[in-house]
């Protein structure tokens, strides 16, 4: 680590300028939130594929699959909870079998336990509740290799429309998004580690990448403040890319590590 | 009391409250709460593995009502049921150091999860095979990128072809890597930006409240 | 019905997927029942491994991290295996840490089969020279409990057998470790970078899958790991360094043919694409309904 600009005796070394960039991110937020007209976001062809792939599966008669991920709740989790309880609405409106494969992982039965709720809240306020079945959100395994057998099961066996498989995948979703394919559903998935990224994008009929499934929910909200949060990654990602170059020029042209030391204070 | 559990707003706060105990001590020096925090972690990682006794009480029960259904698989579910009964008795009475329980892990479990590791390979291949057409010039070079770093990425190559080594670097070492700081940038800052509408009551799905009850 | 011709490039372009499967699957079969034993090339990152490795001296200690199950284990064993055999060789000491339940499997397997031999012949022994403390590293907490203090943390081994009197009494903190090899199958445990190399500057190698490959690259690049061997592939390179042959140089024939015959799938799809999927596509779009 290079030597940092400052250093400050109550904040350990390296954060400060993190404090600073999340203080900056807050109020950008905020402000954000605020906003009276809808900003230009532009179309991710994923989630506005959710719709048809729903729409689809009930012209068929086939059920939809949605999975949230076998992580315990991470952001990707909670921004896939997000799209579960969007898809469920629709599925409720339009009397579509929705199914959701549960486990995969060591707490992945805590995170069941909010998904059913969701699913169920959304049957409620569609004013079916007794259409709701909890034994189609099976909790299939702990263990990542035992959930991937029972979901491919539940696909060889129930033959979705879609499956819409988001949220925290490791190796387990390319067989998924494979055999999804296999049984000639529409695949929409989210690549959240970059290892399975490409494999994914390859299997998958539409994918979310990088930072479209965080923005998933404010995205389907359609919510003008919601939407406007999405603006301040942006600015974000510019700020980064800011960095980037400059750093790059001091160090190779000026031969300085300011911008190392400035991240490391 | 139902009301306590069911309120936005006090579980918005608990979020915040628990938010601040993880957040104030990695920015600023407390070792006191840095400690609470790290106690917290581990214990709510403790709680949460005691969730697999409700697991398997939902797994015996959908397997129950399959097999007296006799729905599609029946079958399965009996082997499921006596399999897993056996490994937890065996597990909890003899240890997971018992001869029979590594028997029974080496013998099922692991071959079985090997099985599914190794599909994989097929699967990615019949990916890239279907997915792999160069429809437009930027498709071509992604081919032709892939398959430079598939053919270097191939050890019998470097003995034959030992020229194509500079090129599958500077395309895993140049591109790769920049993709997969950039993956890593956008991601966090999505992450971030989600967790701040969490905390400012704008994505409540995770506390299990539809967008009409918010 | 007269049923129609299917011409080769119609079915270079509409193919049924199993025909990969089964190619692939007797591409990679074939050379493992009878292995050919192509030559392979050692790349730099495999030298700079064995250079890190070959540094330590006898009696250091290294934490032996392994955060894979069973099925991670047969793309990381002949990498895990080689180091192994190397750090026995030197006479390091080891507390292997797991970071998965479905590690202690792989701990059976790796010390009561595998290196069972090469630890009698090196006259290694479990207690004295290497210990195996189980799944200690759920996550990042415990991660940071026991490096602040160590003895506090930990107490026994994977089978409740008491630590104390044991090389590990000299671990107080994460500074008293010398080196942390790590095998991952990209889930591994955060807390090793964050709350060990950046706190106490300790060195870190890790052996990755081949997807998380990029991940650890780029914390190479950063300096956060001295080096990094390349799933399967490194470590077959690395049997090959130490002359001592094992799963991984069996295996690289079939990796070889293996990626070959998906190049040649693509190449297969494209000429399918091009010569047969494009036209039909533009014939439809003229032809008069």
């Amino acid at each position: 680590m290079a030597k940092p600009l400052l250093e400050i005796p109550i904040i350990p070394t390296g954060r400060f300028i993190g404090l600073v960039l999340l203080v900056i991110l807050a109020i950008l937020a905020i402000r954000q939130m605020r906003a009276k007209k809808m900003p230009f976001i532009r179309r991710v062809a994923a989630l506005d594929a959710i719709d048809d792939a729903v729409g689809r599966c009930t012209e068929m008669g086939r059920p939809v699959v949605v999975s949230y991920g076998i992580g315990d709740f991470s952001y990707s989790v909670i921004a896939a909870l997000s799209i579960l309880g969007y898809v469920a609405k629709i599925c409720a409106e339009t009397d579509t079998r929705l199914i959701v494969p549960t486990g995969g992982g060591h707490s992945s039965y805590v995170v069941r336990e909010t998904a059913v709720d969701i699913v169920r809240s959304q049957y409620i306020l569609a004013g079916k509740p007794e259409t709701f079945r909890e034994e189609d959100m099976p909790f299939l395994s702990g263990e990542q290799y035992a959930y991937t057998s029972g979901y491919t099961g539940i696909l060889i066996r129930e033959r979705p429309g879609a499956t819409i498989m988001t949220g925290s995948h490791a190796s387990e979703a390319v067989n998924i998004a494979e055999q999804s394919n296999l049984v000639g559903a529409i695949t929409i998935t989210s690549g959240t580690y970059v290892s399975n990224m490409a494999a994914l994008a390859c299997a998958s009929d539409y994918i979310m990448l990088m930072d479209e499934q965080p923005a998933a929910g404010a995205y389907l909200s359609k919510n003008v403040d919601q939407i406007a949060t999405i603006r301040v990654q942006d600015i974000y990602k510019a700020l980064a890319m800011v960095l980037i170059v400059v750093g790059l020029v001091l160090m190779t042209v000026f031969k300085s590590d300011l911008i190392l030391r400035l991240l490391d204070t | 009391m139902s009301w306590f559990f069911k309120s936005k707003q006090i579980q918005l706060s608990i979020l915040v409250f628990f938010f601040l105990v993880g957040f104030v001590p990695y920015f600023f020096k407390m070792p006191p709460v840095e400690d609470f925090a790290n106690n917290l972690t581990r214990i709510a990682a403790v709680v949460g593995n005691f969730t697999i006794v409700i697991a398997v009480y939902s797994q015996w029960r959908r397997s129950l009502r399959f097999i007296r259904e006799k729905r599609k698989g029946w079958a399965y579910h009996i082997y499921l049921l006596i399999l897993m009964s056996m490994m937890i008795i065996i597990g909890f009475t003899l240890g997971e150091h018992h001869t029979a329980y590594k028997w029974l892990v080496s013998t099922i479990v692991t071959p079985l999860s090997s099985v599914f590791y190794g599909i994989l390979a097929f699967y990615m291949s019949s990916a890239c095979a279907r997915a792999f057409r160069a429809r437009s010039p930027k498709a071509a070079f992604l081919i032709i990128a892939g398959c430079i770093v598939l053919l270097y990425q191939a050890p019998l190559t470097g003995a034959f072809l030992p020229g194509i080594e500079p090129y599958s670097l500077f395309l895993t070492d140049n591109l790769g890597m920049a993709l997969s700081r950039m993956f890593a940038i956008a991601i966090v800052t999505g992450a971030i930006i989600l967790n701040m509408r969490m905390l400012l009551g704008r994505e409540l799905a995770f506390l299990g409240f539809a967008r009409e009850e918010s | 019905m007269v049923e129609k011709k299917v011409s080769l490039l119609q079915w270079m372009a509409t193919y049924d997927q199993r025909w990969v499967y089964l190619i692939l699957f007797l591409v990679v079969l074939g050379p493992m029942v009878s292995p050919i034993g192509m030559p392979i090339s050692v790349s730099a990152s495999t030298r700079n491994w064995y250079e890190k490795v070959t540094a330590l001296k006898k009696g250091d200690i290294v934490l032996d991290s392994w955060s894979t199950e069973y099925s991670g284990y047969m793309e990381l064993k002949p990498g895990l295996l080689a180091t192994h055999r190397m750090l026995i060789n030197k006479g390091v000491k080891l507390f292997v840490c797991l970071g998965h339940p479905e590690g202690f499997a792989v701990a059976n397997v790796v010390f009561e089969e595998e290196l069972k031999s090469y630890m009698d012949k090196h006259n290694y022994k479990y207690g004295v020279d290497y210990i195996i403390l189980g799944y200690v590293f759920p996550n990042v907490a415990s991660t940071i409990a026991a490096v602040t203090n160590f003895q506090d943390a930990v107490k026994t081994d994977w089978k409740g057998v008491s630590i104390k009197g044991t090389f590990l009494d000299r671990i107080k903190t994460g500074a008293d470790i010398t080196m942390i090899v790590d095998f991952t199958t990209g889930a591994g445990n955060p807390g090793l970078i964050d709350h060990i190399v950046l706190r106490f500057g300790t060195p870190m190698i890790q052996n990755p899958i081949g997807v998380s490959l990029p991940g650890a690259l780029a914390n190479l690049d950063a300096k956060l790991l001295q080096a990094v061997l390349a799933s399967a592939r490194g470590g077959a390179e690395l049997e090959y360094l130490i002359r001592e042959p094992g799963p991984g140089l069996i295996m690289m024939d079939a990796f070889s043919l293996g990626h070959y015959m998906v190049i040649i799938f693509i190449i297969i799809g494209n000429i399918g694409y091009f010569g047969w999927t494009k036209r039909e596509r533009a014939r439809e779009r003229t032809t008069i309904r």
